[in-house]
């Protein structure tokens, strides 16, 4: 969909962790929100992250294409087939809560997707695993997000060579839905069974590069962090805090 | 976590996210994004197959664009545990019990699922479940019940067609591959 766009704006040159720290606080903002104009202000926060980041032409188009589908069934399933009071406009008659239930919906959609976009083009996944190894993340958890990153596409290319083998040999992908069922179990099969058998030489590979052991890894150029950076993190966090903390004060008032 | 582990994990969230791509080439009315997950409760225990099930739910949300479903995270830790227990008592050994298993699973799933979609998402998530809701809403159910019905039909389907294909994956592993793999045994 997206990947890191090369740059050097404010969040390109920003700590990852901060980068990560804003598009989790919109996330977590966006649930705590609940009236439309609240949700929309967080759209524009959103808009204004990408800004930053130098990245909006390159996030909100994803995010719009993302997006788009969704309110569709929002309009259609709150907005036509929503609760009474209802206003008509033209020929269609619409759900007065139910409109407002989608703009809640559909913005919070919106602000997440977008944040998280411009985070994905704004904060090197190079960067990032240099700031967790320099914070003293073990091995393993960063050896899980960056190396299935690569495993991916080797899966998907032998997904695809079975496929091919298997329609040589008579499979047939059409027909009844059990039929496609059916034509499941000769694809998984192999795919999933050649990767197990490889299991214990990955496992090698990876111990001959010191990868057991638990010791603490020396990153080689790890990103600048400030006081700065830490504040604005902190702060965000009480932010969210102090947004659900309202939010369930007012749902009790 | 061993090294053994962790390549498992990595094996389990490509085979989560990879078996999603065939059920696409199949064009099936289902998702099979848990098969991993299942799989890797089975050979290694719940640990293992409860980060196989979250960082295979971030990736998904890195790759597709649409983090909003990082929520759903917590129904992968469900089916995680669910799992890991259904194979500590050899429910995948047999496809007779699989099934029922995975029956089982998909009860469990909705039951999570089922509030996140609709309290957090007003029961719009897109994909299948949500035409299913659109359809049921349209005949005059009320939106709850609606989007319930379509989380419950869709992963009671789902989660039996997932823990039937693990136990014909575990069912097919020869004798020295499985024999690697001592949570089998027991």
């Amino acid at each position: 969909m997206i990947g890191y766009v090369p740059g050097h704006s404010l969040l390109h040159r920003a700590h990852p962790y901060t980068t990560l720290a804003l598009a989790g606080a919109l996330l977590l903002g966006a649930f705590a929100l609940t009236r439309p104009l609240e949700v929309w202000l967080l759209v524009v926060a959103a808009a204004a992250f990408a800004v930053a980041g130098g990245v909006l032409r390159a996030s909100a188009r994803p995010a719009l294409l993302l997006s788009l589908p969704i309110w569709v069934l929002l309009f259609v399933l709150h907005g036509l087939l929503g609760a009474d009071p209802r206003m008509t406009v033209g020929p269609v008659s619409l759900s007065v809560p139910g409109i407002a239930r989608a703009l809640v919906l559909g913005g919070r959609l919106t602000a997440i997707v977008l944040g998280f976009l411009t985070a994905l083009a704004t904060a090197s996944p190079h960067r990032l695993v240099e700031a967790m190894t320099a914070g003293g993340v073990p091995f393993g958890r960063t050896f899980l997000l960056a190396s299935t990153l690569t495993v991916l596409p080797r899966m998907r290319e032998r997904t695809t060579q079975i496929l091919e083998a298997q329609q040589c040999r008579g499979l047939r992908l059409g027909g009844s839905p059990l039929a496609r069922l059916r034509a499941l179990v000769p694809l998984a099969l192999p795919l999933v069974l050649g990767a197990l058998a490889e299991v214990d030489e990955q496992v090698l590979a990876l111990d001959a590069r010191g990868a057991a052991g638990g010791v603490r890894r020396t990153a080689l150029d790890p990103p600048r962090d400030s006081a700065l950076q830490r504040a604005l993190r902190w702060t965000l966090l009480a932010l969210v805090v102090a947004a659900y903390a309202w939010k369930f004060w007012s749902m009790r008032g | 976590m061993t090294l053994r582990d962790l390549v498992l994990v990595r094996l389990g969230v490509a085979i989560n996210l990879v078996i999603g791509q065939i059920v696409a080439a199949l064009l099936l009315p289902i998702f099979l994004d848990s098969v991993g997950t299942i799989l890797v409760a089975a050979l290694v225990g719940p640990r293992a197959a409860i980060a196989v099930g979250l960082v295979s739910q971030v990736l998904n949300a890195v790759i597709s664009g649409n983090f909003s479903w990082l929520p759903f995270a917590l129904v992968q830790v469900v089916i995680a545990l669910y799992a890991a227990a259904a194979a500590r008592l050899g429910l995948f050994r047999r496809f007779a019990t699989a099934v029922p298993a995975g029956i089982g699973m998909g009860l469990l799933a909705a039951a999570c699922s089922a509030p996140i979609a609709y309290f957090l998402f007003g029961g719009v998530t897109a994909g299948g479940v949500t035409v299913v809701t659109t359809v049921l809403r349209a005949l005059g159910a009320p939106l709850a019940v609606a989007v319930a019905s379509a989380s419950f039909a869709t992963d009671l389907l789902d989660k039996a067609i997932s823990c039937a294909l693990v136990s014909a994956l575990l069912g097919s592993l020869p004798r020295t591959l499985a024999a690697r793999f001592p949570a089998l045994a027991r």
